[in-house]
């Protein structure tokens, strides 16, 4: 059964509404609806999975993924394309969110700051990886949902030498 | 021995070369041995060891060896390897120490790889002599650096590091010189990814021109060009014109050296484009202070996309990277890419460049990807024996020689891997004695 959009918030920041949003983008990209995905993001939104532990900054050091919702676009635009060899046959993916935790909400500005950890599965040809880390999404409230200006996901392996990495964690 | 040069000789033909190059690990090992272990080998480069004490650890072939700043200034390959029982002693991937210091029984060493002291020496007979150079880390016979890049060579004779990189040397002058100060800085990070294939594989894909429309199809738009791969522009190179290569595609040189194993393709058609933008203005500025306008110009006009240094360095002028290939195993191939930083340009020019080779080379990235998959698909493939050989044969009948007796082609040729398996037929056919003796 596919996922539907979370119902409109009621209170910026409220841990239900947060649990869901949360649960509804993992699911999302364990669809591949990477379009709605990408549109969970805010315009100037990014994605962000660094290579360092602690790393600092997306600029001036090399990062797994830092898009921009642009480059989302191409990214996705070429995981759509029939012929894409690397997804013959398609990852499957399983995302797990727990440990959530709303660090902190600033009404004024209406953004939130949240930690969670999450766990991947993917699955290709015969075999299957785990990836886990801990992620902090910075979110804007947006007409009764949110909207994301930064996911930024700590693999705990995130300096490991990688096969090839299709869908965002 | 099963591989005797004989042997060899019958698996390696001018364009075609037995499938048992990919699959046999018996070979594999004999690489390391003759090729790995005699030939220079990249090891990396000196802006990650800008301060004495400063280290990184990596591995010439299998063996693990440290690149180190001594207190001397001058640089130094040894093995990561403790002269009392062989235990790695530099455990991180890089550090800054006084001294080296095994976890195993304590003994120290110097950063050029010597014995410094034991610990608790009195329990030593007056026989063992503590100053005998065999109980240090050992140095690598011969290092050189030219512009910063750093190769070793487990021969202890052999051709020196410029009679071996030939004309490759100028795709390290082409990248080094586009750096207002001279110097290029490789120590923003690194890009680490995995395949379940042959090392040969890397180094033959980097120089392949023919493959881009057909395994990279899924980055090509309807417009027959790829997205843009540069800050400020949304579209890259005219790849394709309905499955076929577009017509500037087939005018780019091909070079490779059938002596040494290094090749380039010649510079992408977007490469020529100078962008209109403020940032690039202010590097211009930077550079024709450095060079004077005439060779500022000639400085931005690169005649070289990727170039192979066989066996395990690439470099790539276009997203600018350094890339060194690791084999693990017949089967198993490592490889790091290292985003290139450009001393005394603009901070938000040398960030777009990082930037962009995310989303070019990394293991997530958008082109990468499609040459891993292949990488893959090869390895799998070659176990079928429905045929003995692998193909190079495409321009064959086009080579010229230059004047040096090296390869010279066009377009998607398939030059540069004639040229690769024309090295390492020498190599692995040579015996100790002549090594570098040449063609």
């Amino acid at each position: 059964m596919s996922v539907q959009a979370a119902e409109p918030i009621a209170v910026l920041g409220d841990q239900r509404s947060i649990e869901d949003f949360l649960i509804y983008e993992a699911q999302l990209l364990d669809e591949r609806r990477f379009e709605e995905w990408r549109d969970l993001f805010a315009e100037d939104g990014h994605y962000w999975v660094p290579l360092k532990l602690e790393q600092a900054s997306p600029e001036g050091e090399p990062s797994l993924f830092y898009d921009d919702r642009r480059m989302m676009e191409t990214r996705f635009e070429r995981l759509r394309h029939p012929n894409i060899h690397s997804q013959n046959p398609p990852h499957r993916t399983c995302h797990l969110v727990g440990n959530v935790v709303v660090e902190n909400v600033d009404t004024k500005r209406g953004e939130c700051w949240v930690r969670s950890n999450m766990i991947m599965t993917d699955y290709r040809l015969r075999t299957q990886r785990l990836f886990s880390g801990r992620v902090r999404h910075h979110l804007r409230g947006d007409s009764g949902s949110y909207k994301i200006v930064l996911k930024r996901v700590d693999l705990i392996n995130c300096d490991d030498v990688f096969e090839l990495i299709a869908v965002p964690f | 021995m099963r591989y005797d040069p004989e042997v060899i000789r019958s698996l390696v033909h001018r364009d075609h070369v037995h499938r048992s190059l990919y699959l046999d690990s018996e070979l594999f090992d004999l690489e390391m041995e003759k090729v790995f272990g005699r030939t220079w080998v990249y090891v990396g480069h000196d802006s990650l060891v800008p301060k004495p004490g400063d280290y990184i650890t990596t591995r010439i072939g299998k063996q693990p060896v440290v690149l180190s700043r001594h207190s001397d200034g001058k640089i130094y390959v040894i093995y990561n390897s403790c002269g009392h029982r062989g235990a790695i002693v530099c455990n991180d991937d890089r550090g800054n120490v006084p001294l080296f210091r095994c976890c195993y029984h304590g003994w120290t060493f110097k950063t050029n790889g010597d014995l410094d002291a034991v610990a608790m020496p009195r329990g030593y007979g007056k026989n063992f002599d503590l100053s005998d150079p065999s109980l240090g880390m050992g140095r690598v016979p011969r290092v050189e650096v030219y512009r910063g890049f750093v190769f070793a060579s487990l021969a202890p004779n052999g051709p020196s590091l410029e009679e071996h990189l030939g004309q490759a040397k100028d795709s390290i002058d082409e990248l080094v010189d586009r750096a207002p100060h001279d110097e290029i800085d490789l120590s923003a990070g690194v890009h680490k990814y995995m395949f379940r294939g042959n090392w040969k594989m890397q180094i033959e894909n980097v120089v392949d021109m023919y493959h881009v429309p057909f395994s990279h199809e899924s980055t090509i738009r309807r417009s027959g060009r790829q997205f843009g791969r540069r800050s400020g522009e949304d579209s890259s190179s005219e790849i394709s014109d309905r499955g076929q290569a577009a017509v500037r595609w087939e005018e780019r040189a091909a070079w490779g050296s059938r002596s040494n194993g290094h090749s380039f393709s010649g510079h992408q058609p977007v490469a020529e484009q100078i962008p209109d933008d403020p940032v690039f203005k202010s590097y211009l500025k930077s550079l024709e202070a450095r060079h004077g306008a005439e060779r500022a110009r000639q400085v931005l006009q690169p005649k070289r996309h990727n170039t192979a240094f066989y066996p395990n360095m690439t470099l790539q002028a276009l997203n600018q990277h350094v890339r060194v290939i690791f084999p693990v195993a017949v089967d198993r191939t490592e490889v790091h890419v290292y985003p290139v930083q450009l001393k005394g340009a603009p901070d938000e020019m040398n960030r777009g460049f990082v930037h962009h080779l995310n989303v070019t080379h990394s293991a997530s990235s958008l082109i990468q990807t499609d040459d891993l998959e292949c990488f893959r698909r090869l390895q799998a493939g070659l176990q079928a024996q429905g045929s003995d050989w692998v193909w190079f044969a495409r321009g064959v009948e086009t080579d010229k020689e230059d004047e040096r007796g090296d390869y010279v082609n066009n377009g998607t040729v398939e030059v540069q891997q004639r040229a690769q398996y024309a090295a390492w037929l020498r190599l692995m056919t040579e015996d100790d004695a002549d090594v570098g003796s040449g063609r």
